[in-house]
């Protein structure tokens, strides 16, 4: 898979992302578009696809947002990284598996977040992650099955344009 | 441990978590310099016009829906309007005497005459880009005269926030909601100041208030222009609930915002040695 897409689609979700009505938030908090993008395509790539596309999503998302650049590339990194690793252990054709993925990954990618950016209201931010984990779990299942779609397409051109 | 070193894919996580923390310490040094960052000011050339562009589908999409509403609700809209242009033109002519007096009675005090403040108008192109900050784009930049730590304010003098950092031709604002936020601020009308921290939720916390400070639920509370960097009497909000505490001696104020990021589309920045007309 080549980055070129990937790093559109990110570009994308990044000025979308600021742009999403209120309306859409659960439990307080909206999806993050950026991660889901970077997980659903790491989650049909490899690890080090996975940690490449993070660290652009982190760079690209750190930017927009304008504070801890650093912990958003780094946060990204290791999620994309984890997909990537999530790939090859993981039956992925169950819809079960990327919205589950999404969860799992949001979580981890929110707390190593918190690490390094502690919030005054533990509460808050708990409740802020399980809202972002059902928003990302659901816009997955979209994202992701439309991307498997997209590469299954690409392989078989390619598979035929070699026959 | 060696051979998983080796291995193609954690030797990239490895090397990009590096360049991560490299780039992180960067940035952070230029943000508490002020200084522009190249990495950052390079990415927000691609970004902004994404950004624009949902921002300018964003705004059709609820003049749409605001031109498709049924005729009634315009017509009780209409209404209202009305009764509000009414009562702002009674509002007006009661402030502009207080204004003329004002102006005349200062000189007589000895008192500095408030300059006409000089803004800067910008629209937000884009909020709340991540669930753990109240940022903000807006879309002018350091060419326009912004600058870090400036305030900004919307209609009605309401103090929405300061300037975090500024790039050619966008800035980031951070909303007095956003925890790493922090103002001096008073009562309008005990004048009891204190510092005015944001929770990351919908309210602020007024605390190093005087144990005995005479605060209610119900005072508005306006920036205090301690540190001269946010003007004083911006209106801030209004207190919603007073907490004493005997054992510790103090007293804190959790302050309802007078707007949320989520309600701003344009704003003014007050450019610096600029204060609020009265």
């Amino acid at each position: 898979m080549t980055y070129f897409w990937p790093v559109i689609t990110l570009i994308a979700a990044a000025g979308l992302q600021g742009n999403l009505p209120s309306a859409v938030s659960v439990l307080g908090a909206k999806p993050d578009l950026v991660l889901v993008v970077l997980i659903s395509y790491s989650l049909v790539a490899d690890p080090a696809f996975g940690a490449g596309l993070g660290f652009a999503a982190g760079l690209l998302h750190g930017s927009l947002v304008g504070v801890s650049l650093g912990s958003f590339i780094v946060t990204r990194t290791i999620t994309g990284f984890l997909a990537g690793l999530a790939t090859t252990r993981l039956f992925s054709e169950n819809p079960l598996v990327p919205a589950l993925s999404a969860v799992w990954l949001t979580v981890v990618c929110e707390a190593l977040f918190l690490l390094s950016n502690p919030r005054p209201d533990i509460a808050i931010a708990l409740r802020k992650v399980a809202g972002e984990c059902i928003g990302n779990a659901v816009l997955t299942l979209f994202v992701y099955f439309t991307l498997r779609n997209l590469e299954t397409r690409r392989k078989i051109k390619l598979a035929n344009a070699r026959i | 441990m060696l051979g998983i070193l080796r291995e193609k894919a954690v030797l990239t996580l490895l090397v990009l978590v590096a360049a991560g923390v490299g780039i992180g310490a960067g940035h952070n040094r230029a943000l508490d310099r002020g200084s522009p960052f190249l990495i950052d000011e390079a990415l927000l050339l691609v970004l902004r016009p994404s950004a624009s562009l949902f921002h300018t589908i964003h705004v059709a999409a609820n003049t749409a829906v605001r031109v498709a509403r049924p005729r009634h609700s315009l017509l009780r809209e209409n209404a209202e309007l009305r009764r509000e242009v009414t009562r702002l033109r009674t509002e007006n002519a009661a402030l502009a005497e207080a204004a003329h007096q004002n102006a005349r009675l200062r000189p007589a005090l000895g008192l500095r005459q408030s300059a006409k403040a000089h803004v800067i108008a910008s629209e937000v192109i884009s909020r709340r880009e991540s669930t753990w900050f109240d940022t903000a784009t807006i879309d002018k930049g350091r060419r326009a005269g912004v600058r870090k730590g400036l305030a900004v304010v919307t209609t009605g003098w309401r103090l929405v926030g300061q300037v975090l950092s500024t790039d050619a031709f966008s800035s980031r604002i951070v909303a007095l909601t956003d925890s790493d936020s922090a103002v001096g601020a008073m009562t309008q009308r005990s004048r009891s100041s204190g510092m005015l921290q944001g929770q990351s939720s919908d309210y602020l916390l007024l605390s190093y208030l005087p144990k005995d400070a005479d605060v209610k639920v119900g005072d508005v509370v306006i920036s205090s222009g301690m540190g001269q960097v946010v003007p004083k009497g911006l209106v801030v909000g209004r207190i919603v609930r007073v907490v004493r505490s005997e054992v510790m001696g103090s007293t804190k104020a959790l302050v309802r915002p007078s707007i949320r990021l989520d309600q701003i589309e344009q704003v003014f920045i007050i450019k610096p040695g600029q204060s609020v007309p009265r």
